[in-house]
């Protein structure tokens, strides 16, 4: 039997017969789609998940302070030692900071304000964006620009809204220009800080600046032992770490990681599900339409087909269901993505996409032949006598 | 007891010597054919006749390997089919048998055309010369203007008459059939004998036919009668 003359022979049979066919290749396509919406969409959910919980729990961020003792001076940690941090494999953001009160004024109103001398990899560090107007970047830092960020509730009690962008606040000696409000520090005391670039922190504020702390965020929660563990040689390398503190969220880390095991648990086992489904489906229905064309068989076994042209015939009408529903499912997928995308705001990389279209193919070819073989073998190996006098 | 009308003719096609076919179930062996001889030449008629249950249409399949004997010898032009693999009996069967069934069996679903492509598709003929040999085959049967029927809006007689151009297609050396007439009328009955006898007059072509019906046997060269599985004589 010539292969084109299968394919036209059991893709008119699909067709002739597509009203038996109907349900299961919807409830295959159907599958299809769903696995696609969800791994391409449960990707992104569960790196959105996770990068939020892991921000909530701040499980990948690593604490490092100079713990001040009374028989020891300040510590103070230098620019090198944090440029050497971020060499450590596994480390993606490492930012030192310098906490200090400085003296301020506005509109005639003086105040002490909590001040956080921050470098441009705090932002990234901590998961912050804008709230409204702009962040400092590396240039500010370069510059030592004379700029400020303000946290909410304190752009709020200065000026009576989050607008700010363009005002000027006096602190110590220098007036500053506020920048933008910062959002999502998820701290009350930061949200009544103000932010101001590092090396301007260090000219104008130099006495009171101590800079006894850096942060370091993980790329993910795997490097989180690793990269602890690599700081305190890190920093003895460079400068005394005599009293060295190095804070791991090690409860909050290992709650992270049970939940997102059961999300991505979850999500394959809805993967499962769909493949058991849909190949009990095209079993269920070859099986039936084997029974239900014996005398068929039989007609075609008399007329001299061998064993291996029926198998073939029901294998390659198994297999054109499930292409069929998968080039379906595929389609549907895509347009659930999109939707889902338009609806909770977020865009999934295409090469996820064509990773489950592709795999959605290879899949189908697995259905098809994993469910559809037996019930081809059985075809073909019917006895041609009972078949052609099957009632 | 061998039945020989064409003792003259010095190759037989079939040449049937013992043949036994037995069949257990829980009550005990049952043996549908006992000792059975026969030889059939080319371009020759043969009926056989009998009672239902007599064991002709288990020759009939025997004959045309769909069924294994449980004895005996079947050689076709000096070879012995029953040493054949299934394969091979399939490919045997495609080249050189044609079938005709009782119950006009079309594919349903399927047009006129389609139902004849079948064993072109089976035995490779290439797709160019197909359309032809199905019209030819067609034609021998009066059905050519059918071609692009659906085989389930034909007349029982246009279906049985598709049914042997179907068996023609492959142009068989043998064409079985098993009681062709038995769903027709008397007037499609004798059209359909008309075509075989055509058939094996032109084209040199055996045909085997159990019939329970005396006309239709009284049109084959010969006939044979079975009775409990045993060829009793010959009319």
């Amino acid at each position: 039997m010539f292969f084109d003359d299968l394919v036209r022979v059991s893709l008119r049979q699909v067709f002739r017969h597509r009203r038996r066919y109907l349900g299961v290749v919807l409830a295959i396509a159907v599958g299809v789609a769903g696995f696609i919406s969800i791994i391409t969409m449960g990707q992104d959910v569960k790196k959105n998940f996770n990068e939020d919980i892991t921000f909530i729990g701040g499980v990948t961020i690593i604490r490092n302070v100079l713990e001040s003792r009374p028989q020891l001076p300040p510590g103070k940690f230098r620019e090198d030692t944090v440029q050497a941090i971020r060499e450590i494999p596994g480390v993606a953001y490492a930012s030192l900071v310098g906490l200090t009160r400085i003296k301020g004024n506005n509109q005639g109103q003086e105040d002490f304000f909590s001040v956080a001398a921050v470098d441009e990899h705090f932002w990234k560090m901590r998961g912050l964006t804008a709230h409204t107007g702009s962040l400092f970047g590396s240039q500010e830092v370069k510059e030592r620009q004379r700029v400020v960020v303000l946290g909410k509730r304190l752009a709020q009690s200065l000026f009576g809204t989050e607008e700010v962008a363009g005002r000027t606040l006096e602190l110590g000696q220098d007036v500053f220009r506020v920048i933008g409000v910062v959002g999502g520090l998820r701290d009350i005391n930061l949200e009544k800080s103000l932010f101001v670039p590092l090396t301007t922190a260090q000219d104008r504020f130099f006495h009171q600046l101590v800079l006894d702390r850096f942060y370091v965020r993980c790329a993910t929660w795997d490097d989180v032992p690793g990269v602890a563990a690599a700081i305190p040689k890190v920093v003895a390398a460079h400068q005394s770490a005599e009293n060295l503190l190095v804070e791991v969220s090690t409860e909050n880390l290992e709650h992270v990681k049970r939940v997102a095991f059961w999300v991505e648990f979850f999500i394959y086992l809805a993967f499962a599900a769909t493949l058991i489904l849909g190949g009990m489906g095209i079993w269920n229905i070859m099986m039936a339409a084997v029974r239900s064309r014996t005398r068929e068989i039989g007609l075609k076994k008399a007329m001299g087909a061998e064993d291996r042209d029926i198998l073939s015939q029901f294998l390659t009408e198994a297999l054109c269901l499930s292409l069929l529903a998968s080039v379906i499912g595929v389609t549907l997928g895509r347009i659930l993505v999109e939707l889902l995308g338009l609806w909770i705001g977020m865009r999934p990389p295409e090469e996820l996409f064509f990773t489950c279209l592709a795999f959605s193919l290879v899949f189908a070819v697995a259905l098809g032949v994993g469910a559809g073989l037996y019930p081809s073998v059985q075809a073909a190996r019917m006895e041609v006598v009972s078949a052609t006098r099957y009632e | 007891m061998v039945h020989d009308l064409k003792a003259a003719s010095p190759q037989p096609l079939i040449r049937v010597e013992n043949l036994t076919k037995v069949y257990f179930n829980g009550a005990g062996p049952i043996e549908v054919l006992r000792e059975v001889n026969l030889v059939i030449h080319p371009g020759e008629m043969v009926a056989v006749m009998g009672p239902s249950g007599s064991g002709k249409s288990t020759l009939l399949y025997i004959l045309g390997l769909l069924q294994a004997p449980t004895s005996g010898a079947y050689l076709w032009e000096g070879l012995d089919l029953l040493t054949l693999n299934r394969t091979h009996q399939a490919e045997f069967r495609r080249r050189r048998l044609g079938f005709v069934f009782q119950a006009c069996d079309l594919l349903e679903n399927s047009n006129v055309y389609e139902n004849l492509e079948f064993p072109l598709i089976y035995e490779e003929v290439d797709k160019e010369t197909r359309p032809q040999r199905i019209l030819d085959a067609l034609r021998k049967v009066n059905l050519a203007h059918r071609l692009y029927h659906s085989a389930n809006l034909l007349s029982g007689g246009e279906r049985q008459r598709v049914a042997v151009a179907r068996a023609l297609v492959n142009r068989p050396q043998l064409i079985l059939a098993d009681e062709p007439t038995g769903q027709l009328d008397r007037s499609h009955g004798h059209l359909v004998m008309e075509h075989f006898e055509e058939v094996a007059a032109t084209e040199n072509t055996a045909v085997v036919v159990v019939t329970h019906d005396p006309d239709i046997a009284s049109r084959c060269n010969r006939v044979c009668p079975m009775e409990d599985g045993v060829l009793t004589g010959l009319r």
